[in-house]
């Protein structure tokens, strides 16, 4: 993951500048330092296609290279890319609806009286609000970016984006399935998960800047002399072609991975005891499984120690590679990398502490 | 992008959706069954979409203010701040194209011999009580009960029974012998695990053939304990049709003929 991080800090490097300039050097905890005074290149736009390059380009190789490239290799590609795919639009297509609906239907000023006034406060309350959402991480995205839209702290909408996958009540139904007998895994997935949900929100009070949001998405709420349901149209129409296409970026990313790394490669690490946890890590990124199934998969890597099946379920539902396409896109690339990397590491810490005390 | 484009955009990927989990079974080779309302409402709502998209085009006037905005917008993208509204939509959106169209007329197999020959096998979920096997001969099992049985019955109720069981064919490593499989998955293909039953004294059938095999289990070690090798010694090996639900450990229905 350190290794996917850097290099993702380096090639976007010179292409984030023109829309942080250069006041980004202060960097939440440690994320790597990518767009200082790297003057504007000419090719700002062309990101995507960098990103997707990265994600297609292994594909493309194993199609042409090798022994690796023979047919069963790339069809197996296309059926994960495409199973990923389709195992998301129906949750994205919820949370698009919801954020278009948020955005015509629901006034501002309910998100004020809901929230309270206090944005350290409300960080928590939107973090335990994340319950009421029962999609998977695809939906919560655009909800979250309608939120900041209708006037609530950036600092509680990400605390909601962070908590709504893993602490809904489907999610946490499947993780006692596929822990029977084990309860103690359903409370520290949902303390861990509150918890980083918290943090990321108090940091993002402490150091987040506004300038890293791409403010060109903006959901600019009902407008007199428009039809409500003209706006929510468009608004559905808007983020959901918008996010599908990141989504899939991030779904051909997965799906190299997926076929590219054999499970044997697991067996190597279950040994020591921190670096397993490290390495699930790495694994809930780079396989960007749906939170509601992320349990089953954690209960079936048994050569891990419980810690690190906790650190699979509650880094994976937060970040993963079509999550951050996804928050790329819909965000912008200065602030999804700083922030993908920074929840990446409080999440490990927290899933440490909390498991450490009660598993 | 233009929005009548956004229009087809939508109206494909509806239409690939419905397609694969409405009038064809597609969508079973890609995510679990209990998807399939779900994915019928999101390729309605989607055809919905485009639609009413379409239509909101054929209306003069309006059209082309929207559309004005939109290329207003475009220039706008990555700068930032200057009115960007929904008519925007990045080329990132093209990409959509790829499902739908892969959906409507060149949808990949279900995983196979690939996919199960580099992954670990499922563990075997812990259990202390079996029922009897019926006395039907030979018996249909799953692949799973078969495992847990083999590696967990302490009453040894296999032993000397004659059993039937449904799954495709992985070759073994380096092209020694082969093995039954399974690949079940929990919510959508990414997430396949394999079952494995050894097969012994059958030549190999091609990779990724349905097959169902009858006969006895491959003595080794203590039967009922992890020391049992999942095998079997194979009486016959006969060809069957891939099931609907290929990710499914789903007893095998009728005698092969």
């Amino acid at each position: 993951m350190r290794q996917a991080e850097e290099r993702a800090g380096e090639s976007y490097g010179s292409v984030a500048a023109p829309a942080v300039d250069d006041e980004a050097s202060a960097d939440a905890d440690g994320a790597p330092a990518d767009a200082d005074g790297v003057p504007a290149g000419g090719w700002p736009r062309h990101w995507p296609l960098l990103l997707l390059g990265a994600a297609v380009l292994p594909g493309t190789v194993l199609f042409v290279v090798g022994r690796w490239g023979d047919e069963p290799a790339v069809q197996a590609w296309r059926t994960v890319c495409l199973s990923i795919t389709v195992q998301a639009l129906p949750f994205l297509l919820l949370g698009t609806a919801l954020s278009g609906a948020i955005n015509a239907f629901v006034p501002a000023r309910v998100f004020t009286r809901v929230l309270p006034r206090n944005p350290s406060l409300a960080v928590p309350v939107a973090g335990a609000a994340g319950a009421v959402l029962p999609g998977c991480e695809c939906a919560s995205v655009p909800v979250a970016n309608s939120l900041i839209g209708r006037g609530v702290t950036p600092a509680a909408a990400f605390a909601f984006l962070l908590s709504a996958p893993a602490i809904n009540p489907v999610v946490l139904a499947t993780t006692a399935i596929a822990f029977p007998g084990s309860p103690e895994m359903v409370l520290a997935r949902l303390l861990a998960s509150l918890a980083t949900a918290s943090a990321m929100g108090w940091l993002w009070l402490w150091l987040g800047r506004e300038k890293w949001l791409r403010p060109a998405v903006r959901h600019t709420g009902h407008r007199p002399g428009r039809s409500r349901w003209t706006e929510f149209r468009l608004g559905f129409q808007h983020d959901f072609l918008h996010a599908g296409g990141f989504v899939i970026v991030g779904a051909m990313a997965a799906a190299t991975f997926n076929v590219a790394v054999p499970d044997s490669v697991l067996g190597v690490f279950s040994d020591s005891p921190w670096l397993s946890v490290l390495f699930l890590a790495a694994l809930a990124v780079l396989l960007s499984v749906c939170s509601e199934a992320d349990a089953f998969l954690a209960a079936s890597l048994t050569g891990f120690s419980p810690l690190a099946r906790l650190t699979f379920m509650v880094v994976g539902p937060m970040v993963d590679l079509k999550l951050i396409a996804l928050q790329a896109g819909t965000f912008g690339r200065a602030f999804a990398i700083r922030f993908s990397a920074a929840t990446a590491v409080v999440a490990v810490l927290c899933s440490v502490l909390i498991g450490g005390t009660l598993l | 992008m233009k929005r009548p484009l956004q229009a087809v955009l939508l109206v494909l990927s509806g239409v690939g959706l419905l397609h694969a989990a409405l009038l064809t079974d597609l969508y079973l080779r890609y995510v679990n069954d209990w998807m399939r309302p779900l994915l019928i409402a999101s390729g309605a709502v989607l055809l919905l979409l485009g639609a009413a998209e379409a239509w909101s085009l054929r209306r003069p006037g309006r059209s082309r203010e929207t559309d004005e905005r939109h290329h207003e917008d475009h220039h706008g993208d990555g700068h930032g701040g200057d009115g960007h509204d929904h008519s925007g939509v990045p080329g990132v959106a093209w990409l959509l194209l790829l499902p739908a169209l892969s959906l409507l007329f060149h949808a990949p197999p279900s995983l196979g011999a690939y996919t199960a020959s580099r992954q670990a096998t499922k563990p075997v979920v812990q259990q202390d009580e079996f029922d009897p096997l019926p006395a039907t001969s030979p018996v249909p099992l799953t692949l799973r009960d078969f495992t847990s049985r083999v590696q967990q019955d302490r009453e040894q109720a296999l032993k000397g029974r004659t059993v039937r069981m449904t799954g495709f064919v992985t070759p073994g490593e380096r092209g020694e012998g082969w093995y039954l499989t399974r690949l079940l998955i929990n919510c959508c293909a990414a997430d396949a695990q394999s079952v494995k039953v050894r097969i012994h004294g059958a030549p190999p059938p091609p990779a990724d053939t349905w097959v169902t095999v009858v006969g006895t289990w491959h003595a080794g070690g203590t039967l009922g304990t992890s020391s049992a090798p999942v095998a079997l010694d194979a009486r016959t090996v006969s060809k069957v049709d891939r099931p609907a639900n290929a990710y499914t450990d789903a007893l095998p229905l009728s005698p092969p003929r």
